[in-house]
């Protein structure tokens, strides 16, 4: 299966037993809305911990009626922290969200040796963009977390994104590595990693997905373009996952995706042992539910 | 664009290097009957006359001249404006390494002296209020500290002939702080100093900034960053070819944008675009190099 858009997550989400998520420092104005609605729609099984007080403050302001949903109070926002993530380990959630705590301090607690949530994989940044012009939701990785991911990081990153589209129901997901430019050029990094992953692909070293670039944007979204360069290749045109050489790039790419094409965007951090939702204050309202939509999914 | 380009009142000679293929020949033949330009096509005259013929097209309309191949119609197209009989070169079906070879040859290019040689575009996007200016989306790959001190004049200049006096100029990254992790965000700290010191000519530059600081004026309120930028930017330095490169195409694909963009750093305008623009995107291309010329 493919995504048509983001609201096909819901479906997903819908045929499955409902999620737990744990709101780490859960006294968050910005992330409750989407919470709550979620809830309410009946898609995802909220814990919320920290603050009672405040959140109790926040839901009354914002008439949130939150009866029924389980509230841990522990005011210390470290402490909430710390007990979210341990309850994660103790499979009593399967989503982490990020509430009022700088993602640093929770990705120190997610990274604990002892008792964090560490499987040995990379930690990356995953979104889904619904754009009006693309037939089909399209993923991007990694535009947040890592800033200039090696050859083995992004073989990694691959694997977490891979991964997660299996989840959601893709077979063979189709992965462009984006470039530049679609030559291999020695004095382009990205498009020697690129060459190189896409060669580890079809050696198997890289498995359940098809890879091939470099790929510059518009070979890689448009078939007409890929065609008009003489560009032969399984993933031109087509491509489900969009592979960025650096953070510079995600960065701008996400941002001008949401800001300039009014794409819809959904986001979660892979390779913990549960999907994390960390939303920032300047991400709408929807684009929050539907990154808990996503954890929900892509959590199995 | 081209409403400005019109009112200038001045037509405009362009040599076509290689200019075989349907898209430039239409771009080409829009802007001869809107009064931009005169046309000299170079390549194979009889294939000309044949996608002439196969899109209605009255090839008497531009002067055609005969080329063996790639390498030769650039050069040819290259020693036209060289002798003053056209002022603006573009690049057709041929490769632009092959294309950008002529146009910087030491002994017959067209390069001014010791100029950086890079890219400005200009992109129309309907979810912006304004002409957006970019670079370097087509040249170098990693610019350094000379290199985008270049293009920063290169695209203030531009910014200049289309009326703004003082452009907003935001050097992109992908936060707003200065950090290790981020070489370029030390070269913006040097540019900005420049700007303060009236190094540059008649603009408002900061950076680093991300894109929403850029471009979105409610983004800049609720982070509750100062910026004289605000959200209100004319141009666009971006810190690598690989991040404007992608910038620029999701927004001719996704965002319904429209580019026009000429290399800079040359004694005459010289056109180069994708061989997959449309041809919208070349007529707005040949367009501004008239504007520029």
């Amino acid at each position: 299966m493919v995504l048509k858009s983001l609201a096909d997550l819901k479906t997903i989400v819908a045929g499955g037993p409902k999620k737990k998520v744990i709101v780490a420092a859960a006294q968050d104005q910005n992330s409750m809305g989407a919470v709550v609605r979620a809830w309410k729609d009946n898609v995802i099984e909220p814990i919320l911990v920290g603050d009672k007080e405040s959140i109790l403050n926040i839901c009354a302001a914002n008439n949130y009626d939150i009866t029924g949903v389980r509230i841990i109070h522990e005011p210390d926002t470290d402490m909430a922290v710390e007990m979210s993530v341990k309850m994660v380990n103790n499979k009593q959630g399967d989503v982490l969200m990020k509430g009022k705590v700088g993602t640093s301090s929770l990705l120190k607690c997610v990274l604990n040796r002892e008792w964090g949530l560490r499987t040995g994989n990379l930690l990356s940044h995953f979104a889904l963009f619904e754009v009006e012009t693309y037939p089909k939701v399209i993923a991007v990785t990694d535009v947040a977390m890592n800033i200039a991911p090696n050859l083995q990081d992004k073989i990694a990153i691959i694997n977490n994104s891979v991964g997660c589209l299996i989840k959601l129901g893709y077979q063979m997901p189709k992965v462009a590595v984006l470039g530049a430019v679609e030559m291999v050029n020695e004095n382009m990094k990205a498009t020697l990693d690129a060459a190189l992953l896409s060669k580890m692909n079809q050696r198997d070293q890289i498995k359940n997905c098809i890879i091939d670039g470099p790929l510059a944007f518009d070979n890689a979204v448009s078939l007409e373009s890929a065609k008009h360069k003489g560009i032969r290749s399984e993933v031109a045109g087509d491509t489900d996952l969009l592979l960025m050489p650096d953070i510079e790039v995600g960065n701008v790419l996400y941002k001008s995706l949401v800001f300039f094409a009014r794409a819809k965007v959904a986001a979660i951090i892979l390779g913990a042992k549960v999907p994390i939702v960390l939303t920032s204050r300047s991400d709408s309202e929807q684009a929050k539910y539907d990154s808990l939509l996503l954890s929900a999914a892509a959590s199995k | 664009m081209v409403d400005r380009v019109l009112s200038l009142k001045k037509k405009h000679r362009i040599a076509v290097a290689w200019a075989q293929d349907a898209n430039t020949i239409n771009a080409i033949h829009r802007s001869v009957k809107d009064g931009l330009v005169d046309a000299v096509m170079i390549g194979q005259s009889d294939r000309i006359r044949e996608v002439c013929s196969n899109n209605g097209i009255d090839h008497g309309l531009f002067s055609t001249m005969d080329a063996e191949n790639e390498t030769n119609a650039s050069e040819k197209a290259v020693k036209l404006v060289n002798t003053g009989e056209a002022d603006i070169v573009m690049k057709g079906l041929v490769g632009t390494d092959k294309f950008l070879k002529a146009v910087m040859d030491k002994d017959h290019g067209i390069m001014l002296p010791d100029a950086v040689l890079s890219y400005v575009g200009a992109i129309e996007i309907p979810a912006y209020h304004k002409l957006l200016f970019i670079t370097d989306p087509a040249v170098i790959p990693y610019p350094d500290l000379r290199q985008k001190i270049a293009m920063a004049g290169y695209a203030i200049g531009m910014a200049h002939r289309f009326g703004i006096e003082k452009p907003r100029i935001a050097l992109i990254g992908a936060s707003e702080k200065i950090s290790p992790h981020f070489p370029y965000s030390a070269d913006y700290a040097e540019m900005r100093r420049m700007a303060e010191q009236g190094q540059f000519n008649s603009c408002i530059m900061d950076g680093p900034l991300d894109l929403f600081l850029s471009c979105d004026a409610k983004s800049a309120e609720i982070k509750g960053i100062m910026t004289p930028i605000a959200g209100d930017a004319d141009i666009l330095l971006f810190p690598s070819l690989e991040s404007c490169n992608p910038f620029y195409k999701a927004l001719m694909l996704f965002a319904h944008g429209e580019l026009g963009g000429l290399i800079m750093g040359t004694r005459k305008p010289v056109v180069l675009m994708s061989r997959s623009e449309s041809e919208k995107s070349k007529y707005y291309c040949i367009a501004l190099s008239c504007l520029m010329a």
